[in-house]
């Protein structure tokens, strides 16, 4: 039973973190590299902030959340809209998104080992604590309990817009053809720019919750946790919102179980042994629908 | 000379492997296959030859030999397995790939040293070997961008259907890039490991593949001039660097991320537009400058013909 929350607090930092990956991937075709270092940087700036003083949850989280769109926004400005301005194939601009995502992933990374001298970091100096509950004999901190509150309220919230609001259809709209979309009138640049907003706040907010829950992150957490969102969204498919959120807690579920039957040193294994497996059985993922053609 | 030869003798060993590995992976990219298993056959090759010299006490070119055999089989197997997969699902897979691999070497026990790794491997690998290699190895990649197999590689990557219409058989030509990328990663890894003398779970992995790609990204990725370029540079950009200090890393992720958006076809790309852009303005102006002359003398032929060249 232990196991099973272990598995919901980890699938819900896995949700967090994938959501908003998937989102950028599924609507504007970016695959952002750099997000894992984005859900890094958005920590560490709420880290030096506490520096200055102790601050309540709420403003931890606000800072984290306020960083990670701003960073997202920024890149997609200074360089994924270069890309496409410039790719004269849409294969050519996929390639450059991801390679500049991995350069551009290395500067805030650089940053923060320099600062912290790759040592981990935490938010002990808020005025939060964590708590633990005993319900029967189960342990349940606090922060796991909100974590995973607010990844299902935001998950939920997520993709009843996408599926309700005026805003979501035209999102979903430039995900299966661009061009049409911008002729019926959609933005497609102010559109994109808000989803990176979204996508960044949603790494800013899962970096501090996870700090939180973990006591302290290393600066390379980021990259981890990057590839384990890729298997969240190949294994539920790209672009499915239901694909995620199971993705997250099959991925947790796997790796829990693993954690529990070895020694520990394979459950690096499970996400890149997943994305290999799903790739070649479904390349589509599990609740993915067929392609889109594009043309 | 030999002083700076002798001196900077590391630096011209890691450039010969860089240069093998980011071929692994430009190869399969000039035939449209984005894959980075030259990347894990270079993790491959690494363990392999480590394990070849010092548990079955073999010479340097067998080693090197079996080695690239192995991970061309491996590699071509699992081309073989991922061959439906396309764009950036396939170049995903073979990052798994490559993970998976230094999980393996992490859990491999006294095979492969767990998180130590292998060391002191010695062995009577010569510096004339490496040279030799590598020359064999740019002499082929050079030749397979000429005359008609080089048509049909640009064929295969610009439009393989198109390619499949003109009786191409594109599924042998990307199973061949793969097979290529793994022995190409594993003579890289075995040739590591034999100047190195030791590996361990860190210096494979997904670093690897960013150098691979940075590499022929900034370099270029349409020709192997481009790989030499990117391999130079960031071979020996590090040792600059060290002036920068701690800013190393940053400098590297500015370099990259500028690359990406700036130059799309990399530093070799810019070389052949400018050169390209000069002929043309040099024949333009040279057509220009011409008096036109009368009908029907033979001076006309060659000036039409400059003409069309101009247009192409």
């Amino acid at each position: 039973m232990q196991d099973v929350l272990s598995v919901i607090s980890l699938g819900s930092i896995y949700l967090l973190f994938a959501l908003g990956m998937s989102l950028t991937w599924g609507t504007i075709d970016i695959l952002n590299f750099s997000h894992g270092s984005i859900f890094m940087f958005s920590t560490f700036t709420a880290y030096l902030a506490l520096g200055s003083g102790a601050l309540p949850f709420v403003a931890v989280v606000a800072i984290a959340v306020l960083v990670g769109a701003a960073l997202s926004v920024a890149i997609q400005v200074l360089a994924f809209e270069q890309i496409i301005k410039r790719a004269r194939t849409k294969k050519n601009a996929e390639m450059q998104i991801l390679i500049g995502g991995i350069g551009i992933a290395i500067i805030p990374l650089a940053i923060a080992q320099h600062h912290t001298k790759s040592n981990p970091f935490g938010l002990r100096d808020s005025s939060f604590v964590v708590d633990t509950w005993l319900v029967g004999d189960l342990r349940i901190t606090n922060i796991a309990a909100m974590t995973a509150v607010i990844a299902v309220a935001l998950w939920a919230a997520l993709s009843v817009w996408l599926r309700r609001s005026r805003h979501g259809l035209a999102l979903r709209a430039i995900g299966v053809d661009a061009e049409v979309a911008a002729l019926m009138g959609v933005d497609r640049r102010k559109l994109a720019l808000g989803t990176m907003a979204v996508s960044g706040g949603l790494a800013g907010l899962a970096g501090v919750l996870f700090t939180f829950s973990l006591g302290a992150i290393t600066p390379e957490s980021g990259d981890t946790l990057l590839v384990k969102a890729f298997a969240v969204i190949i294994l539920g498919g790209v672009g499915s919102m239901l694909g995620v959120a199971f993705g997250a807690f099959f991925l947790a579920a796997c790796e829990v179980w693993v954690l529990t039957q070895t020694s520990g040193s394979w459950v690096e294994a499970v996400s890149f042994g997943l994305i290999f497996l799903v790739l070649l059985v479904r390349p589509a993922g599990v609740f993915g629908r067929k392609e889109v053609r594009r043309t | 000379m030999s002083a700076f030869y002798f001196t900077n003798l590391v630096l011209i060993q890691a450039t010969m492997t860089g240069l093998l590995l980011a071929l692994s992976v430009q190869v399969p990219l000039r035939m449209g296959v984005f894959s980075f298993a030259g990347a894990g056959a270079y993790g491959i090759g690494c363990y392999a030859g480590a394990i070849l010299v010092l548990d079955y006490e073999m010479g340097a070119i067998p080693t090197i030999v079996l080695t690239c055999i192995g991970t061309g089989l491996v590699v071509l197997v699992l081309g073989i397995l991922i061959q439906r997969l396309n764009g950036l699902y396939l170049a995903m897979a073979t990052v798994a790939f490559c993970l998976i691999i230094s999980v393996i070497a992490i859990n491999g026990g006294t095979l492969t040293g767990g998180s130590t790794g292998r060391y002191g491997v010695i062995s009577d690998f010569t510096m004339g070997g490496m040279f030799a290699i590598t020359g064999v190895v740019l002499l082929l990649v050079a030749l397979s961008e000429r005359g008609k197999l080089g048509r049909r590689v640009d064929a295969v990557r610009e439009d393989p259907e198109l390619a499949a219409s003109m009786g191409i058989n594109v599924r042998r030509y990307r199973l061949t890039a793969f097979a290529v990328s793994g022995v190409l990663g594993g003579a890289a890894g075995a040739m590591n490991i034999l100047v190195r003398s030791a590996v361990s779970p860190l210096d494979i992995g997904f670093p690897l593949i960013v150098l691979a790609l940075t590499m022929i990204i900034v370099g270029g990725s349409l020709s192997w001039k481009g790989a030499v370029v990117g391999a130079l540079i960031f071979t020996w950009l590090p040792d600059v660097l060290a002036v920068v200090g701690q800013w190393q890393e940053l400098i590297y992720g500015v370099i990259v991320a500028l690359a990406a958006v700036l130059l799309p076809r990399g530093l070799y790309g810019i070389y052949v537009d400018t050169k390209r852009g000069v002929q043309r303005k040099r024949r333009e102006s040279r057509a220009a400058e011409k008096p036109q002359p009368p009908a029907g003398e033979p001076a006309s032929v060659p000036a039409g013909r400059l003409e069309m060249e101009a247009q192409s």
